[in-house]
């Protein structure tokens, strides 16, 4: 994920001139590391929601990409957009009051390893605080990537019972984590 | 829409775009300023005694302030275009024009008695200064906000405020050619007034059309 500035610089000044191919590029060169950003920021949002704010973003860059200057670096002007969008839609979508300092986005695109949306740790601190069963099916299907069928037979649940027990423990742990973010 | 389908969707929509210009947008605001400046010239006219006047060291500052207000609110008005643009230092120098200004009105509220003060104050022209002043400032202020919107401020209450210092400085100085008020409480408080007007109006107009 890091890609040096003259890199990028490279890209969207040939994107600029016309270069769609150029520009493709540059926008898949950044998006990883917008979107570790935003994912970080807003673990509280659900993918679908957090996948909406780094699109936003990207379509902030591309409406304002006239507003970079070809012989400046390209990064600090990323982060500057990047920061002012991402800021907006966090307020917007009412998840509180957003710190969002400038160096999350140097340290994303320089390649730092995106922090996991549910890091394992806050996963077994949540599921201890639902009930044994639920946090059992949910261990084995989303962390240990077993079926629903193998799980309800080893429950002795018909499959459609673990898919429900499994949707309301999901339903439970975003708002246990939500209220932990708070 | 997945974020693959977006990226390739813009990038085949992408045109080769010009770069934002500073130049440009000072530009549009100085041809914007001159219908309004050519009517107050041909109707009111340079005052007779410019040249004596102006002779006067602390009468030259009507004008000195004013425009030094102009370039460094616009200078800045003008980096925050861009995302990643800064204040800087016009930041303290205009906090440093604020202060010889006061200082000039503490000086003129010593020296002069109690009955001169309001005299000072009004002059002959009070109201005629304010409204002058801010028809002046309009034209250039609209012109310079319109080419502000192409930017991308990150802060645009900030921006559309010192776009409106920089109107009402600039209208300031041009006025000050025709304005017959000597007198430093007049011109810090009468000038002074009709400019954080028109920043305030850049403010509120900022924070709304700015935004992006």
């Amino acid at each position: 994920m890091s890609v040096t500035d003259e890199t990028l610089a490279g890209l969207l000044r040939a994107a600029n001139a016309g270069d769609g191919r150029a520009y493709a590029r540059f926008l898949t060169a950044v998006t990883p590391a917008l979107r570790s950003v935003v994912r970080a920021r807003g673990r509280g949002l659900g993918a679908e929601a957090q996948e909406d704010v780094v699109q936003e973003v990207l379509l902030a860059i591309h409406l304002k990409r006239h507003t970079w200057q070809s012989d400046s670096p390209v990064k600090p002007w990323l982060y500057a957009v990047a920061r002012y969008k991402v800021v907006d839609a966090f307020r917007r979508l009412g998840s509180g009051r957003v710190h969002l300092p400038i160096e999350d986005f140097a340290e994303a695109l320089e390649g730092a390893p995106a922090p996991e949306p549910l890091a394992a740790r806050d996963a077994a601190r949540l599921l201890g605080q639902i009930d044994a069963r639920s946090a059992e099916i949910v261990r084995a299907v989303h962390l240990e990537g077993e079926e629903t069928a193998q799980v309800g037979a080893r429950l002795a649940m018909t499959e459609g019972a673990v898919r429900v027990a499994l949707h309301r423990a999901m339903k439970r742990l975003a708002a246990l984590g939500r209220g932990n973010e708070g | 829409m997945k974020t693959e389908d977006l990226i390739t969707r813009l990038a085949t929509e992408a045109p080769a775009t010009a770069p934002i210009s500073g130049g440009r947008v000072v530009m549009a605001g100085l041809l914007a300023g001159l219908p309004a400046l050519a009517l107050l010239l041909a109707l009111l006219g340079v005052r007779p005694d410019f040249m004596a006047a102006m002779a006067v060291p602390v009468t030259t500052l009507k004008m000195v302030l004013p425009a030094a207000i102009a370039l460094l609110a616009g200078g800045a008005a003008l980096r925050l275009m861009r995302p990643e643009g800064r204040v800087g230092l016009a930041g303290p120098a205009l906090a440093g024009l604020a202060l010889v200004a006061l200082a000039l009105v503490v000086w003129r509220l010593v020296v002069l008695s109690a009955p001169q003060i309001p005299v000072a104050l009004m002059g002959r022209t009070a109201p005629q200064c304010l409204f002058l002043l801010l028809g002046l400032a309009t034209g250039p202020f609209l012109a310079v906000f319109w080419g502000l919107r192409a930017g991308a401020s990150t802060r645009p209450a900030l921006t559309g405020g010192l776009a409106g210092l920089a109107a009402g400085g600039a209208a300031a100085t041009l006025y000050a050619l025709h304005c017959p008020e000597d007198d430093p409480l007049f011109f810090v408080f009468w000038y002074g007034g009709a400019i954080l007007l028109s920043g305030l109006a850049g403010m509120v107009a900022g924070a709304r059309g700015l935004r992006w």
